[in-house]
């Protein structure tokens, strides 16, 4: 059994470079910036909440056998992703490596905190790590993409600089369309669920007014419900934004505020409506303005 | 040719009177537009002066901005070159519980204070330690150093550190999904595999997840009262080790995870046999997991179990005896909420020496995490026991547990 289990180590994956992302908006930018170039797989499907992903060890021949690994950063993937390179046996791909792309590189953080203490809940020490729901931040994520090939694969910079001028050019389009699209939403009020949606509402001119947890990662107490309704009420907030979480709460507030709920989704994938990374800020965008039209 | 000369004649005759009485408005008009002209220009040159002076104030505030940053900048380039920063992440967990037992009373049991260490230490490789301090010790129960770039999907580990022994036995008790440590792995595998010595991982290219491990230790077991840990010995007296582990998704929600393990210690003390005589270890582990990937904040279910065999051979003038004492334990746990989940515990345990006598427990609980990092759990135990080993480990017993943990705390794969 053992020769014949060993005998898997020699079989060949081709030439293709093995890219292993850790969400399927870093697949879906990889694939169009490697496009024949690169064999690349997302470890999470779109449907996690991205702070607790079963830590599988499915994933770790993935890891084990990738050339390279397109991560969030900014910690988004700290419950998981460090406890599986732990065991993947793969050195060209741990923090620090050339083979390591943190796809954060170079983006403006949003919430970074004042003061690290678990008071404030589960604080995210380098601050908001969802970046990737401003359009703007997802140009940032392709350049670092690109970048990463390039800097393990030199002999095809060329073409993947060409691939990435190509993409940036569809969505720079797209920023366009939802700039005219989204102009509703300025100054439309909102809360949300957990704190992941300040780079959007920054980008479309949304207001945060509060978020249903008490803080971050630490479910409501009956008179932070309260006291948010009552906020609700004052501050006329029209929507109520909710991601993988449950509608409970969402359902609640809606019903005593008259506010809409509406479910986003803060990574891509989760449907075939947003299986890439420019029809995911569309049906985010689309679901918004579908929801204020109900408020 | 002539009547074109006349032609041209009539109307410069027409056209000069025209032109010398029209001459003063077109020269009235000029002036208008000259002045229209002036104040665009005294117009503009504000405008310019404004935007000259706009420009001035963005390079100043561009300047002073700029020299924030680099004062930012310089402090974080500081703190990063400070020898501080280049501290392990530190960690710790206090664990302690309120309990009643029938046969032994009450008690405020302060289980463990659990300092948390890691860090790299090259590229090479890592360490991590992790010190206990409980009611009546403070002991180091893991400080260990791990490859992290070996070639051939090779990891080496040494020094102090659990074994890799089954599932549970490399747990640190506050990360249980119950109370206590199942009897059954107190006694035949001795708790935590806590282990000195060294061991070698490798990770099968198969496409599924296949890991296989080798090791060699002075003792297996934390519990562990037949060898001595603490001097030289002769070969024959350490204990080896061997381990596979493998994991299938069954389905997107729906995983299984494998392993098998197997320690043979050639030659240990026995009670009340002079001989001594050889022991072998064996365990089977096995996971269920159902963990729906749009919900795991909410929902999920544990069933996990491992089967455990001690098989001591004991050399006699007569000839050979074998003792084998097979124990286990099986539990299952579903979350109900974020917050919430319950479970049931059920416990075979036999005594090593007697392994006809065993002590069966059932153990419901009910685990409310306030938090991350903040966990209340119920536990009432029935234990029915035939051995009459520990002194209060029979009837029925409740607990009330608190568990917390401070700064970094990870203790990695090993215990997702």
């Amino acid at each position: 059994m053992i020769v014949v289990l060993l005998g898997f180590a020699g079989r060949s994956e081709g030439q293709s470079i093995r890219v292993i992302t850790t969400t399927p908006d870093l697949a879906d930018m990889t694939k169009q910036i490697g496009k024949e170039l690169v064999d690349v797989e997302s470890l999470t499907r779109g449907v996690e909440f991205m702070h607790a992903v079963p830590v599988k060890p499915s994933f770790v021949p993935k890891l084990n056998r990738a050339n390279l690994l397109v991560h969030m950063g900014l910690d988004m993937e700290i419950s998981w992703l460090p406890a599986l390179l732990e065991v993947a046996s793969n050195a060209k791909i741990l923090p620090g490596q050339p083979g390591n792309v943190d796809a954060s590189n170079g983006v403006s953080v949003l919430d970074v905190p004042r003061s690290l203490d678990r008071a404030e809940g589960d604080v995210h020490p380098k601050g908001n790590p969802h970046y990737n729901l401003d359009p703007l931040n997802g140009k940032i994520m392709a350049r670092n993409i690109a970048e990463g090939l390039s800097r393990n694969f030199h002999q095809h910079r060329p073409a993947l600089e060409k691939n990435l001028s190509a993409y940036l050019g569809e969505l720079d389009k797209a920023i366009a369309r939802w700039q005219t699209m989204a102009a509703p939403l300025r100054g439309v009020k909102i809360v949300t669920y957990h704190v992941e949606w300040s780079y959007f509402a920054n980008r479309f001119g949304l207001q945060q007014v509060g978020t249903i947890e008490l803080k971050p990662g630490i479910e409501p107490t009956p008179n932070h419900l309260i006291a948010l309704t009552q906020k609700m009420q004052q501050e006329k907030a029209q929507l109520i934004i909710y991601g993988p979480q449950s509608d409970r709460f969402p359902r609640q507030l809606a019903s005593q505020t008259g506010a809409s709920i509406v479910r986003l989704q803060s990574i891509a994938g989760a449907s075939p409506q947003t299986d890439t990374y420019i029809k995911f800020i569309d049906f985010n965008v689309r679901s918004l303005l579908a929801a204020l039209k109900k408020s | 040719m002539n009547s074109a000369i006349l032609k041209g004649v009539f109307w410069l005759a027409a056209l000069v009177p025209v032109f010398v009485l029209w001459r003063p408005s077109l020269s009235m008009a000029q002036d208008e537009i000259i002045d229209l002209l002036k104040r665009q220009m005294a117009e503009m040159q504000a405008t310019m002066k404004k935007m000259a002076e706009r420009l001035e104030q963005l390079e100043r505030e561009r300047a002073s901005a700029n020299g924030k940053i680099a004062t930012v900048e310089q402090s974080v380039k500081t703190t990063r070159s400070a020898p501080s920063a280049l501290n392990p992440a530190i960690g710790m967990a206090i664990d302690a519980t309120a309990e009643h037992r029938a046969k032994a009373g009450g008690d405020f049991n302060f289980r463990a204070a659990e300092i948390g260490i890691s860090a790299s230490i090259d590229p090479y490789a890592r360490a991590y330690a992790f010190f206990t301090g409980s009611k009546d010790e403070f002991e180091v129960e893991e400080a260990a150093m791990v490859t992290t770039s070996l070639p051939l999907n090779l990891q080496l580990r040494g020094g102090r550190f659990f074994a890799d022994f089954g599932r549970l036995a490399k747990f640190h008790p506050h990360e249980y999904a119950f109370v206590n440590t199942p009897l059954s792995l107190e006694r035949i595998v001795g708790g935590e595999s806590k282990a000195d010595g060294v061991e070698v991982n490798y990770l099968f290219s198969t496409p599924f997840f296949l890991r296989g491990t080798i090791g060699g230790y002075n003792k297996l077991g934390a519990e562990n009262e037949r060898l001595d840990d603490t001097k030289s010995r002769a070969w024959s007296r350490f204990t080896y080790l061997g381990r596979l582990h493998s994991y299938f998704d069954l389905a997107d929600n729906h995983s299984i995870e494998l392993g098998t393990s197997l320690a043979y210690t050639p030659s240990i003390r026995i009670p009340e046999e002079p001989q001594g005589g050889s022991r072998t270890l064996t365990g089977v582990d096995v996971t269920y997991r159902y963990q729906p990937l749009g919900s795991t904040l909410y929902q999920g279910f544990t069933l996990g179990g491992e089967f455990f065999g001690n098989s001591e051979r004991v050399e006699r003038e007569s000839g050979f005896r074998r003792l084998f004492a097979p124990g286990g334990y099986v539990y299952g746990e579903a979350k109900i909420n974020r917050e919430w989940a319950a479970g049931f515990l059920y416990d075979n345990a036999p005594s090593l020496t007697s392994p006809g006598k065993k002590t069966i427990g059932y153990s419901p609980f009910l685990t409310w995490n306030l938090s991350e990092f903040n966990r209340l759990r119920f536990q009432y135990s029935y234990l029915d026991d035939q051995v009459r080993e520990e002194k209060g480990e029979r009837g029925h017993q409740f607990f009330l547990q608190w568990t917390t943990v401070l700064g970094s705390h990870t203790h990695g794969f090993r215990t997702r």
